[in-house]
């Protein structure tokens, strides 16, 4: 016990609630700026509001998904960890693998061994290192894969468009066969999410519903989603 | 609206404000592991600490950088410093930089998508982080509040959204999307199937980064030669 009671101590609280705090800041931050410059490029405050509530909305399910991953962390490496490391660039997955192996070179397998605070050091350390390299890599390279970019989009003023419809479609895709051939119930969400989008846009083609267009992926989602559930 | 705004003022000043959040969430990480050796003289073994580190970066080190140049395309330089601080890219930070773009009617890759993608990801990063925070205060007891049947269907959402997503970009591009999609599936089948199992860790980053970058590389080609046509 004496180990979690360390990982829960104030000292504890205070340490991650830094990175915490920096993360909202840098959110808030390019926000800010980015709203500033938003008339200058010609958006207008209605696109802002509607960017703004869209964002919010698209975020609730998926930040209870990680929620339920935090909860499970929370029991082996203590709450403030738990708490920076997926506010952090945490993905659920790392987090505890990494926490795993940092526990595991002193012999404590974790969840099932009782966490000992040599244990406990190792894990925050593990998770430490195991990814600075994301941030060191992306901070340095953004600017350098900017000009790689212009490069090859050329002299071709839709050169850029072009680039970033390609590689959404290439993400999404990539993300859509991943669960597609898993063959379980999250391929059927992702046809189910597919198809009932599919129909929603010949649905509202028509200028008459043209309303109902802005709630298209919210119903695609949310339908695709109890359908699966429910089947 | 000012000429060139975008590149000669607002992307210069985001590029300096990524850079020093970068460096200071790289030290701002540290923190806890720090302030286990300071307050509590809690200090990593170091023989130790070198094997899990070492296990670790095997396991996951590749992908600090297949991830920030995969992603690139998709999220735009200040998307880049953003995401790779706050983690959670292709389950929240990009559906929601979407999302906002597709409600505010731009295009990806433009100026002005590149604004509405900076609000959008900021707002789903305010939310994530006020859930997690909201999550571990109240502890385990809020997701007991939920039935057990919303939990369960929460699973199905990110399919569910991936799917529409790529039905809603795809419309535009239709033989190309479901050329993408299908090297996906084959290329994840390969993955699955151990083919590329010489590669450490490949099943992490494989199929997105060979679909975002193959996804480029053909449509670049198919537009040159359309224009090659017309002209």
């Amino acid at each position: 016990m004496e180990a979690l009671k360390i990982a829960n101590s104030l000292p504890m609280w205070l340490a991650c609630g830094i990175a915490v705090v920096l993360v909202i800041a840098q959110a808030l931050i390019f926000i800010k700026k980015a709203m500033d410059a938003a008339p200058e490029v010609g958006v207008t405050k209605e696109q802002v509001n509607k960017a703004i509530k869209s964002s919010a909305l698209t975020s609730i399910g998926p930040s209870i998904v990680v929620l339920s991953g935090m909860l499970s962390l929370l029991v082996s490496v203590g709450g403030p960890m738990a708490w920076m490391r997926l506010s952090f660039i945490g993905s659920v997955m790392f987090e505890s693998i990494a926490a795993g192996i940092g526990t595991g070179a002193v012999g404590v397998q974790l969840g099932v061994d009782e966490l000992t605070p040599l244990a406990l050091t190792m894990a925050v350390w593990t998770m430490i290192l195991g990814s600075v390299g994301w941030i060191i890599f992306s901070t340095f390279a953004a600017d350098k894969m900017e000009k790689i970019q212009a490069k090859v989009a050329g002299s071709n003023p839709a050169g850029l468009t072009i680039i970033s419809s390609a590689a959404i479609i290439g993400a999404f895709a990539a993300m859509c066969s991943q669960k597609l051939v898993a063959l379980n119930k999250a391929s059927v969400a992702t046809i189910l999410g597919g198809l009932i989008m599919f129909v929603m846009m010949q649905i509202t083609k028509s200028e008459k519903l043209a309303k109902l267009r802005e709630w298209n992926l919210t119903i695609a989602i949310l339908l695709g989603m109890i359908i699966t559930a429910v089947l | 609206m000012k000429e060139n705004f975008y590149s000669l003022e607002y992307l210069p000043k985001m590029h300096r404000i990524g850079k020093i959040i970068g460096v200071v969430a790289v030290l701002a990480s540290f923190m806890p592991a720090l302030t286990l050796g300071v307050v509590y003289g809690l200090w990593p073994d170091m023989a130790a600490l070198g094997t899990a580190a070492v296990s670790a970066i095997a396991s996951f080190g590749v992908l600090w950088f297949v991830e920030p140049l995969s992603y690139y395309p998709v999220v735009g330089p200040v998307g880049t410093y953003m995401a790779f601080v706050s983690g959670n890219i292709s389950n929240m930070r990009i559906p929601c930089a979407s999302m906002a773009q597709i409600s505010a009617e731009v295009e990806p890759g433009s100026d002005k998508g590149s604004i509405i993608a900076t609000i959008g990801m900021g707002v789903s990063i305010v939310i994530n982080t006020l859930v997690l925070t909201i999550g571990v205060i109240a502890g385990s007891s809020i997701l007991s509040m939920l039935p057990a049947s919303v939990v369960g269907a929460l699973n199905y959402l990110l399919p569910a959204l991936f799917g529409a997503l790529l039905v809603q970009f795809g419309m535009k591009s239709k033989s190309h999307t479901v050329l993408m999609l299908v090297i996906g599936i084959l290329l994840n089948i390969a993955i699955n199937g151990g083919v590329f199992s010489w590669l450490p860790g490949a099943n992490n980053y494989l199929s997105t980064l060979v679909c975002v970058f193959s996804s480029i590389a053909i449509m670049m080609v198919v537009s040159k030669k359309k224009a090659a046509k017309a002209a």
